[in-house]
């Protein structure tokens, strides 16, 4: 019984797997056609990535869509940390409540309305050009309330004596947060800027109110071209950034593994 | 502690190096002291072949800044919503009368303009902008059937009529949109294709339920893939779609029924808000000429208006008929014009019902 339940866990797994993957690998597959389009494959190419690394306004685009997706969840880490640790320090539960459900109401409002909302602000209440600093501040803007949802529940997993522990023994605010707060929930804080950058590099919906001035993003470049068909430097660019992915999760999870390894070896040494 | 501050110290690495990169691939020009010369071009995506800015950049010193858009409502949205730099804009028909009526488009200075008579005299003066006050042609093109020859004759897609018959059931892809799909109905019943009459709209409708029936589904760019694979036998597109088609699949043909069909123009206009209107002007009168003008065609593969550029035009697209149909066939031809909120809402929701109806 435990056998077959197995096998079917493991069929179903490598069924999800398949159904996940294979339009990414159609893609990278047909990047390399000879063809033009991805109707038929008649051949092996390597002109779309030719042609790719020399659309300078592209690669320009690819570059500006990642500094903002960097620099956006890396500022939107520090501001939801710190947001997350003041809920978790408000003593009322009913003001915690309004404080979660205030940053729950950012999560799901539709991004179209996030979007025409941020270019009203933009244009009439704060003189922000459109252009990298508005695309930065709205991009920060949305995912701070992702960065507070994966805070808050280490914060919560926290041992709360660790806390009066500390205070007891004199500890000042700035100490319990460097010796105690930070290190317990640093791989929340890790979650929740990956999470942040995934959002800001696929956002279309409310980039595509905020880009202007000659700045656009990946998302906006690559869904105004599909009106004549997405080419297949498209496809090359998918696949270039598809493997830049891969490296980026396996380099993560092997500096994880290499860091429980050694917490444990330091461990058995105590 | 330690850790988050290494993290911290990597994405601010990795922000200097982008930004660093960034620099190295668009060195940004050096600007002429005093003189406004960065030109803001807000066109549709990939309608521009990149060769001719880059050109236009190194023969007259001004920068242009290239903007992509995927429709004219979201183009119009922006440029409405003020904030946005845009000096040169590219506009459907339709949506130059509705930016006109809301003040949105400068007037043309003509004088300003070389280049205006190397434009084809019958695309010019149109409806939905007489005088040519706001705008002029950038390219056109029209809507057509496309069809399999192995599974049909010419006769048997001769007129938008011949659509309702039964020997179609199930193998039709049509546009998605009001206008285009409500007006094979009004062209069918002898009607222009900018009828607002309330009656004629909802007899055309019910009409069109019999079409519906050989509809197989409402796709918008795919139709072409669809073609080319032959998986229906008939597809209602735009010619520049089908021209991607049938070089994709020797077996199709393009063909622009007996009652006439849509003409479409994407022009260029200056928004009133435009910074740098003597930029734009500049490229306006670049793009006129005709050698660019046939090299932007050549690129683009839509129907040029710039009659002097005719000649330098690949022979390949001239002489198709499906690009540069006879004068017969294009005074067929209707534009589409702003129908006004009333009646646009009318024509949604009767596309709609067709759409919902089984």
């Amino acid at each position: 019984m435990q056998r077959s339940n197995s096998l079917l866990a493991k069929i179903y797994l490598v069924l999800i797997f398949l159904i996940l993957y294979a339009p990414i690998v159609y893609l990278i597959v047909y990047s390399f056609n000879s063809g033009g389009t991805m109707n038929e494959f008649t051949g092996f190419t390597m002109e779309h990535y030719q042609n790719l690394f020399a659309d300078k306004r592209l690669l320009s685009i690819v570059l500006d869509t990642l500094l903002v997706a960097l620099l956006s969840a890396f500022v939107a880490t520090v501001i939801g940390t710190a947001g997350a640790i003041y809920i978790y320090s408000v003593r009322r539960p009913k003001q915690r409540e309004h404080l979660m459900s205030g940053n729950n109401l950012l999560m799901v409002m539709p991004d179209v309305i996030i979007g025409a909302s941020f270019l009203i602000l933009f244009t009439y209440i704060l003189p922000v050009p459109l252009g990298f600093w508005s695309v930065l501040l709205s991009h920060i803007a949305f995912n701070i309330p992702i960065v507070v949802l994966m805070v808050l529940p280490r914060l919560y997993a926290m041992n709360p004596s660790m806390l009066l522990a500390a205070e007891d023994l004199g500890a000042s605010f700035g100490q319990i947060l460097d010796r105690v707060i930070l290190p317990n929930i640093s791989s929340g804080i890790l979650t929740g800027f990956f999470m942040a950058l995934t959002y800001s590099l696929d956002d279309f919906a409310v980039t595509f109110f905020v880009t202007g001035g000659g700045f656009t993003t990946l998302a906006v470049e690559v869904y105004s071209r599909a009106r004549r068909g997405v080419s297949l430097e498209i496809n090359a660019l998918s696949t270039l950034m598809f493997l830049l992915s891969l490296v980026l999760v396996v380099l993560y999870y092997s500096i994880q593994m290499r860091d429980a390894r050694s917490n444990k070896g330091g461990r058995s040494h105590a | 502690m330690r850790k988050l501050l290494q993290a911290t110290g990597i994405i601010l690495v990795a922000s200097a190096l982008l930004l660093l990169m960034q620099k190295w691939l668009m060195p940004t020009a050096a600007p002429v002291a005093g003189a406004n010369n960065t030109i803001y071009f807000y066109n549709w995506g990939d309608y521009i072949d990149p060769d001719i800015l880059a050109q236009f950049e190194e023969e007259t010193g001004y920068r242009v800044v290239y903007e992509t858009f995927d429709s004219n409502e979201a183009m119009m949205t922006k440029v409405a919503q003020g904030g946005t730099p845009y000096d040169l804009i590219v506009p459907s028909e339709y949506t130059i009368e509705m930016m006109r009526d809301e003040g949105l488009l400068m007037p043309l200075d003509h004088s300003k303009i070389v280049g205006l008579e190397n434009l084809d005299p019958r695309f010019m003066d149109q409806a939905f902008d007489p005088g040519n006050e706001y705008s002029i042609p950038y390219f056109w093109g029209t809507l057509g059937i496309i069809y399999d020859t192995r599974k049909y004759s010419p006769e048997d897609v001769a007129q938008w009529r011949n659509l309702w018959e039964p020997k179609f059931k199930n193998d039709i892809l049509i546009y998605d949109g009001a206008r285009e799909s409500l007006g094979i109905g009004l062209l069918a019943n002898g009607h222009s294709l900018n009828t607002k009459d309330d009656a004629i709209l909802h007899k055309v409708a019910r009409d069109l339920t019999g079409f519906m029936a050989n509809v197989k589904g409402i796709l918008a760019d795919e139709i072409k893939m669809y073609l080319v694979q032959e998986e229906v036998g008939v597809g209602i597109t735009f010619s520049g779609e089908a021209a991607m088609a049938l070089e994709e699949n020797e077996n199709l043909a393009y063909h622009l029924p007996a009652e006439g069909s849509n003409i479409w123009f994407d022009n260029l206009a200056i928004p009133a808000s435009a910074q740098n209107p003597e930029g734009a002007y500049a490229l306006i009168n670049y793009l006129l000429e005709p050698e660019i003008a046939a090299q932007n065609a050549d690129y683009i593969w839509y129907s040029s208006p710039n009659q002097a550029a005719y000649d330098l035009i690949d022979p390949k697209a001239r002489e198709d008929e499906m690009l540069y149909p006879d004068d017969e066939e294009i005074a067929r031809l209707e534009a589409f014009q702003d129908l006004g909120q009333e009646t646009t809402i009318l024509y949604n929701d009767l596309f709609l019902e067709l759409k919902l109806a089984p």
